[in-house]
């Protein structure tokens, strides 16, 4: 009875760990013909023709990067900033209803997420942002071509990056917060003590102290947005094509495989799979260093 | 250096207090109460779009009937809410005992030996690993092989998204059980298995199953891997789940972006159920328990 | 000095032995009138009429929850961090009311400096530290901070052990050193006023021993306020102690009077250890 217990949580465990090993497994056998075909190449072109069947990760890549990247820029100030208003600032009969709603961000799906940025913030994007800014840099040197949208629709690389920033935000600033509320008493009073402003006292005092596990939050962060399928799907135009303006479409790894993956074969399957090995890889760095840093944060 | 004390005190009124420093402060305590009005703004705008445009499509026979074919009119979305119920108990029904064993083996057998730090470590790289590589993995394992998308298929997608959630939970759980509890146990001379089940299991089942529902809340709107597992299919399903299984989430993807309009209006509908159920097992979950923090 | 603690806390009564007497004369820093304080509905002041003087150690004394903290924590208004705690009366430092609305916090805290329970350095090297709060308020140029620093690492009895080592983090020092760390970073702000909450119940013997040392010698140049729950060490460094109990403020005097002869029949079971 008590082997036998012992034997069936000890098997569930190594389950866990079979799982991740097929996983890895899996996208690898699937991509090898791929890698073959193409080699390094495969990395460094841009080409993505079913017809031709020549296929390159470069575009899909970039994009994922790159919306990525700017879902960390808007998305690590505006959770930072909650944190500290629900730790610092927030007068104390708020913080449960506040802290719950913005905890319930992370539990609205991210096919809603979808619908919300093509149907609603989109057109809202396009009209108030893409063509005011448009008009303002057209023919202006760099910023000329990188806020340029040929195609004001509202849907591209920066609009996904804005749903990644508000889909990472909730998980951010939970564990920021947690970080924030671990720092003692003690140390907050005495930077106040010194005559610091509450600003002096969180950039100087609490998240330097918090620094190393903000870091490994936002790195988890950037995990997520990396391999954020279906919100992205819905708003990043879904083209392949490279472009300087991060208002135009492009796509990530994670749609092209959604879009893409059921009504492919033959080496097209295999370019996909190839791309899932990519992202893959580059996640389980990121989340690597995450957890290091992290070490044990509850997220769940 | 002079005595310290000669300076004479300016009135505290009359504050030294740079004003740089004061416009930093403010600045910081403007923006940080904008973002978080920002982030309820958004939520209240995502609810609001959900309920405006979601009402109009509960209509009577919403809940009675499976999906119109294309073009046609009228229909509801029966086939769908029945196939995503199926597949999320498919997921959980696996899930948890998996989950729940592996977290009884983290914290009560494996401790800090090297396989149980690989196994929370991996866990954990499994809890933020992207769901469209489970739905690729499951692919290759089921779909492949067996030559059609199936019910099963998806419902396994679903449970391994939902098992290290489980783990996770139920790990931290059991370890703010007080070591003491556990020797009382033993020292009654009830074997290791006995006192985990009737000792450490009784003293965190509230937390475990909150784990419980915060998987439930997290399979039931995903939707990345059930696209090449279950996939969708616009009628009823087979009752033994092979082919495709209509579900939720795909339904919704697959409407929302079709150009009939009384196909939007049902992705509209199956929107704002799912939403408000997953809102609500959220809910639930945090009430189940006063989230106790485990470090 | 400890061993001169020791002896004295064998005896009914304890000799106080502070090597400076109380100077009755010396003009008043911080005058506390009518103060009244609540934690939500809790009084937890209840009228406390108190005088500090300048260059003078007061030690305030009492039972745990007897409000010794409380109202120490007055002074430089930490507590108004906490929306429910609030304060009535007045208390004037150097005439004006810092309870009044229009005082800044910022400058008050900088003003009246305060070392809490525990050693708090900053996650920053020991010279930043020091030179934190310093910058807050003051412009000068590196060489001017750099003596500032050192002159306030002096006086907290550290620069020896660490004039090596500026650059390193301040987390790396011992908890005694840490402490001194913050005095130091206290005394380098030039405050009027230093309070002193415990400062040693996280200490061992020996660190204990060189806070008191340094706080007798701070006495030269600031007005201080010492809570403490160790009667011993208010009798050793204190000139004037106030005897708190529920609130209330029991008997306030010079503290060589307090020790030998208190008025109050509570003092003098509290002092006696018949209870608390």
């Amino acid at each position: 009875m008590d082997a036998v217990f012992r034997g069936c949580a000890y098997g569930a465990a190594l389950l866990v760990l079979t799982v991740l090993v097929g996983i890895i497994g899996s996208i690898v056998y699937g991509g090898l013909p791929a890698f073959r075909e193409f080699g390094v190449g495969f990395l460094t072109s841009s080409v993505w023709n079913v017809g031709t069947e020549q296929y390159g990760a470069l575009v899909a890549v970039i994009g994922t990067v790159m919306s990525a990247l700017l879902a960390l820029l808007i998305g690590v100030p505006v959770s930072l900033g909650i944190a500290i208003y629900l730790t610092q600032l927030c007068p104390g009969w708020a913080r449960k209803p506040v802290a719950m709603t913005i905890e319930l961000l992370a539990a609205v799906p991210s096919i809603i997420y979808g619908m919300w940025g093509l149907f609603i913030f989109a057109p809202l994007f396009a009209r108030f942002v893409e063509i005011p800014i448009s008009n303002v840099v057209e023919g202006l040197p760099i910023v000329g071509t990188v806020l340029y949208a040929r195609i004001p629709s509202g849907v591209g690389v920066l609009t996904a990056g804005i749903i990644l920033a508000i889909m990472i935000v909730p998980f951010v600033a939970s564990i920021a917060r947690d970080m924030l509320d671990q720092i003692p008493t003690i140390l907050r009073e005495s930077a106040y003590g010194v005559g610091c402003t509450t600003w002096e006292v969180t950039r100087f005092v609490l998240i330097r102290h918090a620094s190393v596990s903000i870091i490994g939050a936002i790195m988890l962060g950037l995990g997520r947005a990396l391999g954020e399928t279906m919100a992205v799907t819905f708003v990043v135009g879904n083209a392949n094509r490279l472009s300087a303006s991060i208002f135009d479409p492009g796509s990530t790894i994670a749609s092209r495989i959604a879009n893409e993956f059921n009504e492919a074969d033959g080496m097209q399957l295999n370019a996909l799979m190839a791309l899932g090995c990519i992202l893959f890889v580059i996640t389980f760095i990121v989340l690597i260093a995450a957890r290091i840093l992290t070490s044990r944060v509850r997220v769940a | 250096m002079d005595a310290i004390n000669t300076r004479a005190a300016p009135p505290l009124v009359q504050a030294r207090v740079r004003p740089g420093r004061r416009r930093a402060d403010a600045i910081l305590r403007g923006f940080c109460a904008f973002a978080t009005l920002l982030g309820i703004i958004v939520l209240g705008s995502i609810l609001l779009m959900l309920i405006v445009e979601g009402v109009r499509g509960f209509t009577p026979t919403l809940l009675t009937q499976p999906t119109p074919g294309p073009g046609s009119e009228g229909g509801g979305i029966a086939n769908a809410v029945l196939g995503s119920l199926i597949l999320t108990t498919i997921g959980i029904v696996i899930a948890t005992p998996v989950g729940v064993m592996a977290g009884t083996f983290l914290a009560e057998y494996g401790r800090t030996s090297k396989l149980a730090v690989l196994i929370r470590f991996l866990n954990d790289i499994l809890l933020s690993a992207p769901s469209i590589l489970i739905g690729l993995f499951v692919y290759t394992l089921m779909v492949r092989p067996m030559g059609s998308y199936s019910g099963w298929a998806g419902g396994i997608a679903l449970a391994i998204i939902a098992t290290p959630v489980i783990v996770r939970t139920t790990e931290d759980m059991l370890s703010l059980v007080p070591g003491t509890l556990r020797e009382a146990g033993a020292a009654l001379g009830a074997p290791p298995s006995m006192v985990i089940m009737k000792v450490s299991w009784r003293a965190a089942s509230a937390g475990i199953v909150t784990g419980i529902i915060l998987a439930l809340a997290r399979i039931a709107g995903e939707t990345a891997p059930l696209l090449f597992t279950a996939l969708n299919n616009n009628s009823w399903f087979s009752p033994d789940l092979m082919g495709g299984v209509p579900n939720l989430p795909v339904m919704i993807y697959q409407f929302a972006l079709s150009p009939y309009s009384n196909w939007q209006q049902l992705a509209w509908a199956g929107a704002l159920l799912i939403t408000m159920t997953i809102l609500a097992l959220s809910v639930i979950a945090r009430l189940v328990v006063k989230p106790q923090r485990a470090r | 000095m400890s061993h001169a603690a020791a002896t004295a806390a064998a005896e009914p009564l304890m000799q106080p032995s502070a090597k400076a007497g109380a100077d009755t004369k010396a003009p008043v820093r911080i005058a506390v009138k009518g103060l009244n304080f609540y934690y939500g509905q809790f009084h937890g002041l209840k009228d406390i009429n108190l005088n500090f003087h300048d260059r003078q150690v007061t030690a305030l004394i009492g039972p745990s929850g007897c409000g010794k903290s409380t109202l120490l924590r007055t002074f430089n208004r930490i507590y108004s961090l906490y929306p429910e705690q609030r304060a009535e009366g007045e208390i004037l430092l150097d005439g004006v009311n810092i309870l009044d609305s229009k005082v800044d916090l910022n400058d008050l805290r900088a003003r009246v400096g305060m070392v809490f329970q525990k050693p708090t350095p900053f996650p920053m090297s020991i010279y930043d530290n020091v030179a934190f709060g310093i910058r807050l308020y003051e412009k000068l140029p590196k060489s001017e901070l750099d003596d500032r620093v050192e002159a306030s690492l002096r006086k907290a009895a550290l620069w020896d052990e660490v004039k090596d080592k500026l650059k390193q983090s301040g987390m790396g020092l011992s908890g005694g050193q840490q402490q001194r760390l913050c005095i130091a970073r206290t005394v380098a702000q030039r405050p009027e006023v230093i309070l002193f909450d415990e400062p040693t119940s996280a200490l061992d013997p020996i660190s204990t021993g060189r806070i008191e040392e340094l706080i007798e010698q701070l006495r030269d140049e600031f007005t201080i306020a010492i809570v403490t729950h160790n009667m011993q060490q208010a009798a050793r460094i204190s000139q004037f102690t106030a005897f708190m109990y529920l609130g209330e403020l029991i008997e306030f005097s010079q503290t060589e009077k307090m020790f030998m002869n208190p008025t109050e029949r509570r003092t003098q079971d509290y002092i006696t250890g018949r209870f608390g």
